[in-house]
């Protein structure tokens, strides 16, 4: 039997690898993206990815309800990737004043009330849980592929976010230590590991599209 | 279309044909950065560079896709979330005690940023130069969000990018008070009169 990472379509053989899927400790992620063995789907039944959050164990946070309006933080985001649209069509003025805007909203964003790694966390799910499909359903009856291709990527890095904070939780520090940490320029897919794997498996840029994450500046 | 040519400086390896094959001189600059205001925009330059570091934009950028309203409210959602998300990221980062988490938490960051960025840009605001974008910085000159936000940077940016749409009129309903007849304008003529009662403009009410 072979079951299948559905986020980076690694395949675990059964055969080959010798130790059953179901035999796996819980510990146990894709060698080759990271994401957790609930990732995986058997072979066979493959169109439909198990979501790795049951809708009904996501807890609600206020961030969840349905808003039109762009707060700051997503004004912020909004801005940046403005700069770079500029920085694409080598417009370095426009960038740098998009840049200034995106700074502005970040700073001006009010701090959350609580904050966590559950909390954090909690958010993951629920994009996961509702965020996602709703987003995809909608683009769907649009056939929006733009949209659809925001949910497929967006889906597996979030995916892996949830992975990496539910792991942190497991292991604490051990799994970070002596390794380094990467992100995908492009999709925002995080590794850890000591080399970037040689294409990103969510969005498939190469391997120099993945930045290592500095450790903070000693004083 | 009339198109215009830029070179890549990272690409570039600052030598060679384009200097040669350009009929204005366009491609010879002390900054490297192409002379837009002597580019024709006749190709030669794109065709020669053994480094493919020129590329050919139009001058003009077509108008991007329209998103459907209810793609919209999704993704507003979902942007909200993640950059909730970030926010919260960026302040457990600074709290971190060990720097394993710290570094873990700043992947965190930079990832919800980028998948944000990404989103916000499927949702409308792909492209500088769209009616979206003039919209917004229009809006924020007009009613800063805030009073320390910065209207200069805004204000220039809506002068140095051109819209490529039409901007969207904003259409308002006025409703005849007398006999309820509902007339879609802009702006109610001063000299306007009710086509089924007669009634002024002054009998007019706006309702949306
Ligand atoms: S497109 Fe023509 S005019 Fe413009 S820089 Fe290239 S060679 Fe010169
Ligand atoms: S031909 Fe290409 S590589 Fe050579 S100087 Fe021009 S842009 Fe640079
Ligand atoms: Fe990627």
């Amino acid at each position: 039997m072979k079951y299948i990472c559905s986020v980076c379509r690694y395949v675990y053989d059964e055969e080959k690898e010798g130790t059953p899927f179901s035999e796996l400790p819980e510990s146990w992620v894709c060698p080759l993206c990271g994401a957790a063995r609930s990732a995986f789907v058997p072979e066979e039944g493959e169109e439909r990815p198990a979501p790795a959050v049951k809708p009904a164990a996501a807890p609600v946070h206020e961030g969840d309800e349905e808003m039109k309006e762009l707060s700051f933080g997503a004004l912020a985001a909004l801005c940046s990737n403005l700069a770079r649209g500029c920085e694409k069509q080598y417009k370095a003025e426009e960038s740098a004043l998009f840049l200034k805007l995106a700074e502005y909203f970040t700073a001006a964003s009010p701090a959350p009330a609580r904050a966590g790694l559950e909390e954090l966390d909690g958010l993951f799910s629920a994009d996961l849980a509702a965020g996602y499909p709703a987003l995809r359903t909608a683009a769907d009856e649009e056939g929006d592929r733009g949209t659809a291709r925001i949910c497929v990527w967006g889906e597996k890095v979030t995916a892996i976010l949830h992975t990496l904070m539910q792991r942190y939780k497991r292991e604490g520090d051990a799994f970070l230590r002596d390794t380094r940490i990467w992100v995908c320029s492009i999709c925002g897919f995080v590794y850890v590991g000591d080399r970037p794997p040689a294409l990103c498996p969510v969005c498939k840029v190469p391997a120099w599209k993945l930045e290592e994450v500095e450790g903070r500046a000693s004083k | 279309m009339k198109m215009l040519a830029v070179r890549n400086l990272r690409l570039c390896t600052k030598d060679c044909l384009c200097l040669y094959v350009c009929p204005t001189g366009a491609t010879d600059t002390e900054d490297s950065i192409i002379d837009l205001s002597k580019c024709i925009g006749c190709g030669m330059c794109a065709d020669a560079c053994p480094s493919k570091a020129i590329s050919m934009v139009p001058e003009e950028y077509p108008p991007q896709q329209k998103k459907a309203e209810h793609v919209l409210t999704p993704s507003h959602t979902l942007a909200n979330n993640k950059a909730k998300a970030e926010g919260m990221a960026r302040l457990l980062a600074r709290e971190a005690e060990s720097g394993e988490l710290y570094r873990l938490l700043k992947a965190v960051e930079r990832s919800l940023r980028l998948v944000n960025e990404d989103l916000l840009r499927e949702s409308g605001y792909m492209l500088p130069q769209s009616a979206n974008t003039h919209e917004l910085l229009a809006s924020w000159v007009q009613e800063p969000p805030a009073p320390d936000f910065p209207v200069e940077a805004a204000k220039k940016l809506l002068e140095l990018l051109p819209c490529n749409e039409p901007l969207e009129k904003k259409m308002h309903k006025y409703r005849c008070t007398v006999c309820g007849y509902i007339h879609e304008a802009e702006e109610l003529p001063p000299d306007f009169s009710c086509p089924v009662c007669r009634q002024p403009a002054s009998a007019f009410e706006r309702i949306e």
